[in-house]
Parts: structure tokens; sequence; C-alpha cells
């Protein structure tokens, strides 16, 4: 498999990216409106003066998952200070996701604003430790469930602490990491994720995290009785997505994927229009905007949605990544 | 900001309060006098005010008479246990007996809406066998309905009121899934189920109308624990802002501030309409038909009071049951202190349950009971600390303060039918000059059994779950049943399976008082599904020209 | 039994927040301006009657405004505002209190010679102690069962007065008015940042600076 892949990057362009390359918005609008295969059509042509790299590395999108990792880290942030300040932070390991989701985040700008083609050992510390912050989450969640009475009954699932949540910080720690690992590049070689082929590998992620999400957001919704029909559209739209860019990672040709950028496009908006909805569905909580300090708890999470968007982000990169290193 | 709701009614000129506004308005047909309409409603709770509309629905005409003012809770409810007394039942009755039941806030309600302004939301359905346990356990009476019929209607007001409950029920038969998801716990009801795992039984979060989530025009509960006190947000799914607004919009006419008196009865025994009282001054309103649905104590007290020379014990009485048979639940509790800060006053008071001892027969007394947490707010606190510990002073000042500590379970119990225990009328008169109601109640030793069962049961759950310096509020009793019980035979009962009576068919007793036992749960979902049975049973007779 | 605080809690400080609607607004301004001159009891009676609330409920000496159970009392009677119920044996609410409070000064001249009013706390507490255990007869009490007029209504009176104020709220930590404004933390141990911080021994300068912003 290496060799195969040796030779179809032997068989493309040296490319090169330029540092003040395309920003991440544009990068994110690009994608959305162009169903070709987008970074190819911008890339410098074959011929075109090289400077300063030699070799591949993809830096739009090591940003675009850098992006993603900053992104979801702000709902984490968001969420859980929100969420553990309804706790009270009655015990001080509440503070770790705050802490190392604002870690991420920094390491998040800073990769996404620097273009040199190695990983460095601090984001990579600041990733590593929010995987870890994540996975010790969940095990801090899945320990309070046990311990109330029901134990792991619909009731907890509701209203404990939610098991789905600190799984987001791993997911950014992992996306960064993906973005570190891209970037980090080897000339001749595809990038890594974790030992796998990077693109494939999160094309993969970005499945499993659409789906996660959506099952927490199918749990909260519930819990809600979608009493607004539009609580149906996060549930049953980012499958579609999740299923499309599950496709790619298990089938990782090279070929351009309109379908799933589509739906990831679809799946980014809804993150942004979910905090809209949110917004809206606390203002009709009793009292509403006046009544914030307990609204902003109780009512529906504003900070939750952009995990989508997020995610969003890393499959686009996943996507462009296997436009250039299809796996066929 | 709005007119004084005791004032004058705000049901008229052709329109009535909307619930959901603050000085809001929903247009309503109104009736004269002198109009015949299909069907003259006394009362608006929870038979009442679901009969109207299923009533109007069908296309009848119909209008339902409350003495007491239309709120809008918005605008007129307080976060406070002494301003809302507005909502009870206070005009004078006399209470006597061997256990003379305390009225007011605990049973009686005189708004629109009825008590169910003030309940607690507790949404229970019976028992299958409750509804022939003479013939299957052997105690009270058989109701003239089956359970699988009432299955069907439980299923649909459940739906009406959007029942907040569990996603699995672990008593009786299978029911569909409750329309929203159970609330959370709050600290009192996670002491109801601790003490419930460490005993072995099962417990759930309680099925309560109202919304964890919007609905329409409804707030979901912010858990402000005035539940009992009324809705200050609208999130309780009582008859004032479900079916009374669906009434109207169907083009019933709800009249407030309107006491009705006296059933106007003819010389063919037909009732012909109900004279009430309104705007400083007595009126008749003509009526085909007359539904009755005052609540175990003002629908006998109304049938008593509508006695004529054919009828001199009071219409509807051929069989000499008006009154009789009242039943209480027994509502006893245990109480004690935590090492953790409860504050029980957050959120609904019963926001878990345990019916383990409703479906459990391995007892030495007939009947059955729930327990669920509760969370008195401090009036309330104060006086069952008072009655049941007799501290006052210092002692009462300083136990007070542990308000923030208390924890306590309180049972729902099935009280037995027993004639002895009745509604009658006193010599007193109230404020219409009326003769008021006097109610006469002692527990049956089969009662006190059950009340010392459940006591020993609760104090051993709550030992359990580490809650120290018990004490047992020995006397309380809640909601009412029976004084106008169904039945299928017309000498040992007043009305029939379809809320009819037997002596004078074109009027119907349709709320709590026609239970012929009053079973181990709350009974307004009870209440609810048989008017809603009733509504249907009348569409039924009506087309077949029965009516 | 210790007293439990919560230093500078006052339930009134909310009163501006969302936890207070209009209704209860209204509802409390209404009840802070309870008359304190009598209205339904003569004077002589109305002093009976707070002696005997300032033994039911005995308030802090160095309350500056304590709460005026009395007054109380005689409003709710003034207002002719009923419970909705009457235990058959006990005479109407204000004509019941009447006979308890003329027959509670008999009993102290009685046994002490002097009005209820002036006896010490010890001397009215033993008339009283005597009176929940039915333990005084005599036709001054005209047939009224002791024990259930100083259960349901004496005590049942003066803890519906005194209970129903901010003041006594605030003494026991309770949250007060909840409207629109409910409650988000509803574990143990949980307070949201309107309730009350209790000052358990240590926590006495933390507590008050969290009462200081139960807003």
């Amino acid at each position: 498999m290496r060799s195969m892949v040796e030779k179809r990057l032997g068989a493309t362009h040296p490319r090169m990216t330029i540092m003040s390359g395309p920003t991440r918005e544009a990068d994110f609008a690009d994608l959305v409106d162009d169903p070709a295969p987008a970074h190819v059509a911008r890339e410098p042509r074959p011929g075109a003066p090289l400077r300063g790299y030699s070799h591949s590395v993809e830096i739009g999108q090591v940003r675009m998952v850098h992006g993603a990792a900053a992104m979801l880290a702000m709902s984490v942030l968001a969420d859980s200070g929100i969420e553990h300040s309804r706790g009270q932070y009655h015990n001080p390991a509440m503070f770790t996701p705050l802490v190392s989701s604002t870690l991420s985040i920094l390491a998040s700008l800073d990769g996404a604003a620097r273009s040199e083609t190695s990983a460095h050992p601090l984001r990579l510390a600041s990733y590593g430790i929010a995987m870890v912050v994540g996975l010790v989450g969940t095990a801090f969640h899945v320990h309070n469930i046990t311990k109330k009475p029901g134990g792991f009954s619909w009731e907890n699932l509701f209203y404990q602490a939610p098991i789905g949540a600190p799984a987001a910080l791993s997911l950014s720690g992992l996306l960064g990491l993906a973005a570190e690992g891209i970037r980090d590049e080897k000339p001749g070689e595809s990038p890594k994720l974790l030992g796998l082929p990077a693109a494939p590998a999160l094309a993969g992620l970005t499945a499993l995290g659409l789906l996660g999400t959506t099952a927490e957001v199918s749990l909260l919704h519930f819990r809600g009785n979608f009493q607004n029909p539009l609580m149906y559209l996060p549930v049953a739209l980012p499958p579609i997505a999740a299923a499309l860019t599950a496709e790619a990672a298990l089938r990782p040709h090279k070929r351009p994927r309109p379908q799933a950028k589509l739906w990831l496009g679809i799946t980014a908006a809804l993150g942004v229009a979910g905090v809209a909805a949110h917004a809206y569905g606390t203002h009709r909580y009793s009292g509403g905007w006046k009544n914030w300090r307990q609204n902003l708890v109780d009512g529906p999470p504003i900070p939750a949605p952009p995990a989508f968007s997020g995610l969003a982000l890393a499959g686009f990169a996943a996507l462009a990544l296997l436009e250039r290193h299809g796996d066929d | 900001m709005s007119s004084d709701p005791f004032e004058r009614p705000r049901a008229a000129d052709g329109r009535a309060p909307d619930v959901f506004k603050m000085g809001g308005w929903i247009p309503m047909r109104q009736n004269r006098d002198g109009d015949e309409v299909d069907f003259a409603i006394v009362g608006t709770g929870a038979g009442g005010g679901t009969l109207a509309a299923r009533l109007a629905e069908k296309g009848f005409s119909v209008v339902a008479f409350d003495a007491g003012p239309y709120f809008r809770p918005l605008e007129d409810f307080a976060s406070d246990e002494t301003a809302q007394e507005k909502l009870y039942w206070n005009d004078p009755r006399v209470v006597e007996g061997a256990d003379p039941i305390v009225m007011g806030g605990k049973n009686s309600g005189k708004t629109v809406g009825g008590s169910m302004v003030h309940f607690a939301m507790v949404s229970l359905r019976f028992r299958p066998e409750w509804f022939k346990s003479r013939s299957t356990l052997g105690y009270g009476a058989d109701w003239p309905i089956g359970w699988e019929e009432m299955w069907r209607y439980y299923d649909q007001v459940e739906k009406d009121l959007s029942i907040s409950g569990p996603i699995n029920y672990p008593w009786g038969p299978p029911r569909p899934r409750y329309p929203y998801r159970p609330h959370p716990l709050n600290a009192a009801a996670e002491v109801l189920a601790r003490g419930c795992e460490a005993m072995g039984m099962k417990w759930t979060p309680t099925p309560l109308a109202t919304v964890s989530a919007p609905r329409g025009e409804a707030h979901p509960c912010v858990y402000r624990g005035f539940c009992r006190f009324g809705c200050s947000t609208n999130a309780k799914q009582s008859t004032l802002n479900t079916y009374i607004p669906r009434a109207i919009r169907a083009g019933a006419e709800i009249r407030d501030l309107a006491m009705v008196g006296r059933i106007e009865t003819d010389a063919r025994d037909r009732a012909t309409g109900v004279h009430y009282h309104r705007d400083g001054r007595w009126r008749f309103q003509k009526a085909r038909n007359v539904i009755v649905a005052g609540y175990a104590v003002e629908s006998p007290r109304l049938l008593l009071n509508s006695a004529t020379d054919r009828h001199r014990h009071g219409l509807a009485n051929g069989s000499g049951l008006v009154g009789k048979y009242l039943m209480t639940q027994p509502n006893q509790a245990v109480y004690g202190k935590s090492k953790d800060e409860i504050r029980w006053n957050k959120g609904p008071p019963s926001l878990a349950i345990t019916e383990h001892w409703n479906y459990d027969d391995r007892k030495d007394f007939d009947g059955g009971y729930c327990w669920m947490g509760q969370g008195p707010l401090p009036i309330e606190w104060a006086k069952t600390v008072t009655a049941s510990r007799g501290i006052w002073g210092d002692e009462l000042r300083l136990a007070m303060q542990d308000y923030n500590y208390q924890v306590g379970v309180k049972m729902v119990g099935e009280c037995m039918p027993s004639e002895a225990n009745t509604v009658t009328l006193a010599d007193q008169k109230d404020r219409y000059g009326l003769p008021v109601a006097k109610v006469t109640f002692g527990w049956s030793d089969n009662d006190k059994a059950l009340i010392r069962h459940a006591l020993d049961q609760m104090e051993m759950s709550l030992e359990a779950a580490g809650v120290t310096d018990l004490f047992r509020q020995e006397e309380d009793a809640n909601h009412l049943g029976g004084t106008v019980r169904m039945g299928d035979d017309r000498r040992t009962s007043v009305v029939d399976a379809d809320c009819r009576s037997w002596d004078v068919p074109n009027l119907f007793v349709c709320d709590g008082s026609v239970f012929p036992t009053v079973g181990g749960v709350n009974p307004s979902l009870t209440i609810q599904a048989i008017a809603l049975r009733t509504a249907d049973r009348i569409e039924q007779l009506a087309a077949r020209g029965d009516i | 039994m210790t007293e439990r605080s919560f230093p500078g809690y006052d339930v009134l400080d909310k009163r501006d927040t969302p936890s207070w609607n209009d209704a209860t607004r209204d509802a409390i301004d209404e009840r802070l301006k309870v008359p304190r001159e009598p209205r339904f009891f003569s004077s002589d009676e109305f002093a009976t009657l707070e002696a005997v609330c300032g033994r039911i409920l005995p308030q802090p000496a160095d309350r500056a405004d304590p709460v005026p159970i009395a007054a109380y009392v005689d409003a709710k009677i003034f207002s002719g505002q009923l419970d909705g119920y009457r235990f058959d044996k006990l005479p109407p609410q204000g004509e019941a209190w009447r006979i308890g409070l003329a027959a509670l000064d008999h009993e102290a001249r009685d046994r002490h010679g002097a009005r209820f009013r002036d006896l010490g706390r010890a001397d009215r507490d033993g008339i009283l102690r005597d009176m929940q255990q039915g333990r005084l007869e005599g036709d001054h009490w005209k047939g009224m069962p002791l024990k259930l007029f100083f259960t349901k209504r004496v005590v049942h009176d003066v803890t519906d007065a005194y209970y129903g104020h901010p003041t006594a709220w605030s003494e026991i930590g309770f949250g007060g008015p909840a409207s629109p404004r409910g409650y988000v933390r509803m574990d143990k141990n949980r307070r949201d940042p309107w309730e009350a911080a209790e000052g358990k021994p240590g926590e006495e300068e933390r507590a008050l600076k969290e009462n200081r912003h139960v807003v």
C-alpha cells in the first residue's frame, strides 16, 4: 500500500502552499461553493516557481483541521463552562475541560497561523491533553451516573452529567493531532494520523464524531420531546454527511465527492443555525432573556450546535486531502 | 395593569381572558339566560372543564359555571402561600366526626379550572383491579366501567395534558410512552429513590402534569416549587390552560363568579336549568341537560339544596345515597433531617414516587397506597411541625431553621367507602344564603391499619436512606371521593356508568364524587378520563335520541 | 439545638430581580403595610393576643423590626377571610379567639392574680402548655375543646402570620418568591446564587459575601 501511495505521490506535481495561503473562511466558502476539486484548481500550475518548501504539505487543509479542532474546543469551553457552573465546580476537576479546551483553542490558533511543516511539541501536548481529558471526563461522567439512584436509566442519561460531552474534547484533540500529522508530512510519504493514513483516518474520525454528536443531540432533543419540528433536523441530517464521509474513509479513492461536500456544508450550516434556534428557544423559557441566569443553563445549550460545524470543517479537510492523496 | 378578577366577571362581553397573555383576551360565544342550551355544566375543574371542551367540540351548546374568578396565571399569581389562598374554596363548611377533614387548600378549589389550578400535578392511573375491587380483591365496590376502556381514556387525557413521565412506568399493564419526558429529580426525590432502592422497591420519576419542554404557549417548568399555590408560568397543564381554552374555541361559554345554587326540575322529573348568582343577583339559565361537576362536597350539596316536593331528600336521591360514602385519601407522612442540604422547596413537590404497595397484596388490610417526595413551603411546614410534634415557642423557631435540611415522604392511600362518612347540609348559611355543607368523617379500622403500615414502611425507607430525627405526621387527608357514587344498580348508586342520574334522566354528575372506591393514587387523571368517557357516551346517547 | 444563621441574607433584596413578578411584589408590599392597630379586637384583647403570639413564636430581642404577628391575626379576622372549614366544636375564628383570650386572662388572674400579658414568660408558657394539653377547665372556656383551639386556631394562626412574612423566610434561609425565575440547581448541597447561603461554622464570611449577591 505504501508503495502505491508513493508511486501516486511521485506522479503528482510537487506542490507548494503559499505561506499566506487561503484563510479558513475562504477555504470554507470555496469548498462549499465549488463542486470541483477545489484546491487543485487553485494550486500553482506546474512549473510555477517554488519558494522554500519542496514537498507537498497542504497547509490549507492543516488550517482547516486546526479550525475544526478550535471550533470543537470552543464549543466545549462554552458548553462545559455553562454546565459546570450548574455544578458550581464542586469538584475542582470540573475546571479541567475549561483549561484543556482553552489550550486546544490556543494551539489551534497558533497552528492555523503558522505554515511551518513540522509539528510543534507544545501543540502536540495540548492536543494530547485534550484527548486524555476527554477520556477521563467520560469516565467521570459515567461514574457520576452509576452513583445516582437508577444507574444507567433514561432519567440519569437525560439529566446527569452528559456522557457524550467530554468526547467532544477528545475529538478536538484528535483533530488537532491530525492537523499536526498532516503538517508533519515527510517528503514522499502520505500524512499519518496515529499511524493510519491521515486522509481516510480523518474522514473516519469525522464520521464517528458526527454520529456521536448526533447521538447526543438525539438524546437531548428527545428529552425536549422534539417540541419544535426543527429539532428533528440535527438528528436527521448529520448522519447523511456522516455516511458519505464514512464512505470516503472506507473507500478512499481519489475522486471528487460533491455529495459529501454538499452534506457537510449543510451540517456546517446546521451548526450555525442551531445557535440561532437555541437562542430563540432560550427566549421562550419563563422570564425570557431577563431570566438569563436560569435560562442560559436550563434552556437549550446555545454553544453546543457549532460542534457540528467544527466536525464538518474537519470533513472538508479530509475530503480535500483525499483528493490529493486518495488511496486507489 | 388589569382588573380585579374578584370584582366583576371577566368572561363577558363576548370575550374571555387569554390565560397565556397578560391582559389578553380570546373571543367567546355567549348565550342568553333564556336560550335553552344543550348543557349547563356546574363547575369547571377536572370533571366540568374537561366535559365542556369535549361536548363543545362535539357540537353541543355549552355553558359552564364556576363560582370562582377567571385568572390569568402570568399576571394574577403571586409566589406566595398566603396570597394564593385565593385559589381555594374558603367559604364556610363545617367539619366533624372522629377525624374531621381539613378542607380549603387541601382539596377544594374555587376558580375557573377548579382545584386543578393548585393541584400537585401527580397524574397516575388506577390499578386495573381497582375498577373491580369487590370481585377481584374482595373489598369496596365494583365500578360499572372496566379498566380496558378506562385505559383508552387515560391515553387520551395524558396526551391532552402532555404529561411528563418516565419512559417506562414500572407498574401495571403497558401504557403508551408519556407524551413528555420526565423531570429531573430534586434532592428530596433522590432521598425517596435511595430509600426505595435500599428496601428493594421500585421507584420512578412521577408522571406530572407540568411540561418538561415548551408546549404551545406554555413555558417549560422552571422548578419554582409553588405548584400547589398556582403555577404562574403556565407550565402546569391544568384545566385552566388546557381544556378551558379548547372549550371556548369550540364555542362553549364559561361564566366565572357564577355560583349555582339550585337545579330546577319540572313535573316530569327532568332538569330544566340552573339558578345561579352572578353580578349581584340570582338568574336562571335554561338548559336541556344539566351536569354537576362540583366535586365531592359541592356536588352533593347542590343536589341536596335542589330538593323539591317531588324530591324531598334532594335531587337524584332515590337511593338515599347522595352525600354518603364520602372518602378521603390518607395523606400521612414521615419527615426527618438529612445531613445534606436538601432545599426541598425547589421543583415540584412530588418528583419521585413508589407505587409498590398498590401492586403488592401481601398485607393484612385492604387497599393500597403509594408515597412520593415532599416539599412543603414554610407555612405548611410550620403547620406540619406544630401539629405533629406539638412544639411551639423557641423550640419551634429553632426547628424551623432546619428547613433546608428537611426531607420526607407522603402517602396517598386508599380509604374504604363507608356509609357513615357523609356530606349533609348544616344549619349555617353561606353568603349566597345557601345552607353550607357539613362534612362528617372518621377513619375505619382498615384505614387505620393501612396508615400504620404506610407510616412504618415510609419510616424504614427514610432510615435506610440515612435520614435522622424522624417524626410522623399522623393526621392528614387530601383528595376526596364518593358522595354521588356510580354503579349499575339504582338502589345502590346515584348515577350509572355514564354518570347519569338514575332518577333525573337529563341530569349528570361528573367529578370525583362518582367514585365508588377512591383508589390509592391521586384521582385527577381518573376524573378526567371519566369525563372524556362521559362526553363520548353523551354523544352516543344523543345520536340515538336517548338524551 | 443552636440557631442557624444566614448572615446578611434578606429575601427582600430579591424584590426587583426576576425571582419576583408584579403580583408577588403587590402581595408582599401589601403585607408589609399591615395596620399595627387592631380593627377586630379591642385594644385590651389585642394586648393579650400580642402576649400569646410572643410566646408561641418568640422573636430575637435584637430584631429591629419584629414581625407584627398579632396584627396579622387581627387583619385576617377583620377581613372576613375564612379557612374553608370550621371544626364543629369550635366557634368561628373571631369568636373562638375572643373566648380564648378572655379565658387566658381569667386563668392568669386565678393563678397569679395578674393579667396574662403581665405575667413572666415562664408563667405564660405554663398556662399555654396546660391549654395545649387540655388541662384547663371552667365556664370561661365556654365548652371550647382546648387542644383543638390551641393547635388548630392559636398555633395555626400564629404560624400562618409569622411564616408568611419575609423576615421569617430570611430567618430559615428560604428562597422566597420564585417567578418567573425558578431554580436551576436541584441536587443536594447545591444552591443557586440567588438562594440563601448558610453561615455554617467557619463559613460566616463567605456566606455573608454570597448573601449580598442573592439577586
